[in-house]
């Protein structure tokens, strides 16, 4: 089979406090492996994203499913997209209660709807069609979240404000690509604290929070939502890396020589075209936030804008992860058989 | 869009295609290509200007989408009146829902998204896009219409675009987008919406129509359906059509008066 396989994860783009940073990087490096071992043995993209993001649902350190932020009544409510860049079918939720994990209800709305997004209570109705165990709020809301809920309400802080001082917990998701080439991503979050009843930001958004393409890649988007929307950063991101593509078929004069505008520099790098799309919206919208990029030739980026981001990666037989900028920390690791 | 002097309801609010429970769910988007503000919504209910809502979120909040009973509670707030849900309900719309009833229909048309796409005297673009999505959906399904990048974009630096057709397929290439990024690697609004259209088609079967305004006051009524009811006013011209090919002129002031 041809491609060799890449996972990248990550676990939220914000100012994350050194104990928090510590604690992070066992459920990265754990999501990592998980999502990597179906890769492993031949399975698919789409899969692996899947099982990777739900290790992260399930560790109540990051802002997903368990550990997930609440909104201003003191509920949870949840948003998820999966996304398969062979077909471009794509499963979202928003403003889901009482599910476990929200990235295999994505799943399941590709799988089993002839739609793409489905939310709030219908979505929720859909679930207890299709047996998803609805578990009680208490058991997805950790004390940390409940005291932090209990901080936002008292100074009454607003969006702005938080990712300004971007005090608040993050989106977890990953990307991958199998060995058949198949690009895949997938992206989860609990929101941000305090927000409004109802709000969705980017993550579930397709073309925001994520977006796969194996004529190009895919990206999962983690920050300040509303700018992320605002940019729609991951369809960004991978327009720059269609740029001066041959390959690729939204490109103008695609598989003719007749390029209206092929300018060779302008043709990106995941690392390239991440760092453009996210000075761009730090500059037009003034918003920060973190993403993770696989190119359709398993070429991968982690870059983020915010003081930090917990990521992981595995390619190769190589564990990388980092939480500061420019840190690269690698490991070798046996495989999984 | 403008709205109809109160109490009458002649916005897509009222006569909008039906959910699987034979209930108004809405979607709507408006867009400001100066800052790239934006509001939306997703799954209201009981609410006669969709758009207006969208518009309040985009004012008066520091979200860009708010969905379902939350939406609902945030109209409450800013004092926008809720209709009971039959009113919005035509004979139109509940025969449709009737027949799709049957267990062989195939309910994939998209008859109710209205749009709107301009540029000011100052050279600010803005879009705007309004639904009651697809007859007899599942409720809670969301389409393009609430989705910023699929239903609509507006952005000064290129241009504005509103979306119709099918929803899914046009949230699978984030249709309004893609045509800008088309218009920035320097095709025209015809050629971008038609390039994007016929590419929407080829990889994912989908049907849609658009219309567009460039920065530079260009635009176009593009569709890869059978039909799509559009018309421009510039430069004191009306032009409109329904079916492929078809455009007629005349001026404003002639339109006014045959009204």
């Amino acid at each position: 089979m041809g491609t060799k396989p890449v996972l990248v994860v990550h676990g939220g783009a914000w100012a994350i406090p050194d104990e928090f940073g510590e604690r992070s990087i066992p459920g990265i490096k754990n999501a990592v492996k998980s999502g990597f071992a179906v890769l492993e043995m031949g399975g698919s993209s789409m899969k692996a994203v899947e099982i990777a993001v739900r290790a992260l649902e399930d560790d109540t350190m990051f802002d997903a499913g368990h550990g997930a932020v609440l909104n201003a009544d003191g509920y949870v409510e949840l948003d998820a997209i999966i996304m398969n860049g062979k077909t471009l079918a794509a499963g979202a939720v928003s403003c889901i209660r009482n599910i476990s994990n929200p990235v295999t209800f994505a799943c399941s709305v590709l799988e089993k709807t002839p739609y793409v997004m489905l939310t709030g209570m219908g979505a929720n109705q859909f679930a207890e069609k299709l047996g998803i165990p609805q578990v009680p709020v208490e058991e997805l809301v950790t004390d940390h979240a409940k005291a932090e809920w209990e901080q936002y309400r008292k100074y009454k802080q607003t969006v702005k404000s938080l990712f300004n001082t971007e005090l608040v917990h993050d989106t977890v998701g990953a990307v991958a690509i199998d060995c058949e080439g198949n690009v895949a991503c997938a992206t989860s979050t609990g929101g941000i604290t305090n927000k409004m009843v109802g709000r969705v930001g980017d993550t579930p958004v397709i073309g925001s929070g994520g977006y796969a393409d194996n004529l190009v890649g895919a990206v999962s988007a983690t920050g300040h939502g509303e700018s992320i929307m605002k940019v729609t950063l991951a369809r960004l991101i991978l327009f720059h890396m269609e740029q001066g593509d041959p390959g690729s078929n939204s490109c103008p004069g695609a598989g003719t020589r007749a390029w209206i505008s092929c300018i060779p520099d302008e043709c990106k790098t995941p690392e390239e075209a991440a760092d453009s799309a996210l000075h761009y919206m730090e500059k037009r919208v003034h918003g920060r936030g973190g993403v993770i990029v696989i190119s359709k030739t398993g070429e991968w980026t982690a870059r983020f804008t915010t003081k930090r981001m917990a990521w992981g990666a595995i390619k190769e037989g190589v564990l990388m992860y980092g939480l500061n900028p420019g840190e690269i920390i690698q490991e070798i690791i046996k495989p999984s058989k | 869009m403008s709205s109809p002097p109160p109490p009458s309801f002649s916005s897509l609010g009222c006569g909008s295609v039906l959910n699987e429970k034979g209930e108004v769910e809405m979607d709507a988007i408006i867009m400001d290509g100066k800052s790239l503000a934006s509001g939306a919504v997703s799954a209201v209910k009981c609410i006669a200007n969709p758009i207006k809502l969208a518009r309040l979120v985009m004012e008066k909040t520091e979200h860009m989408l708010l969905t379902d009973h939350g939406a609902n509670l945030f109209a409450k707030a800013m004092g926008v009146p809720e209709i009971p849900g039959e009113k919005l309900i035509t004979e139109r719309s509940r025969e449709r829902w009737s027949k799709n009833l049957e267990p062989d229909s195939n309910p994939q048309e998209d008859p109710g998204t209205v749009g709107a796409v301009a540029i000011d005297n100052e050279g600010n673009v803005a879009c705007a896009t309004s639904t009651g999505g697809l007859t007899n959906k599942l409720v809670g399904r969301v389409g393009d219409s609430a989705c910023i990048g699929s239903g609509g974009y507006a952005d000064n630096h290129v241009g504005a675009i509103s979306t119709t057709g099918h929803g899914e397929s046009m949230m699978k290439v984030v249709l309004a987008r893609l045509i800008l990024y088309h218009m920035e690697q320097g095709m025209s609004p015809v050629e971008a919406a038609d390039t994007a259209l016929n590419y929407m088609k080829t990889r994912v079967g989908g049907l849609g129509g658009v219309i567009v305004v460039s920065n530079s006051g260009d635009w176009a009524a593009r569709f890869s359906t059978k039909q799509m009811s559009w018309a421009t006013v510039k430069d004191d011209q009306l032009q409109y059509g329904i079916y492929t090919g078809e455009i007629h002129t005349s001026s404003v002031a002639e339109a006014l008066e045959s009204k």
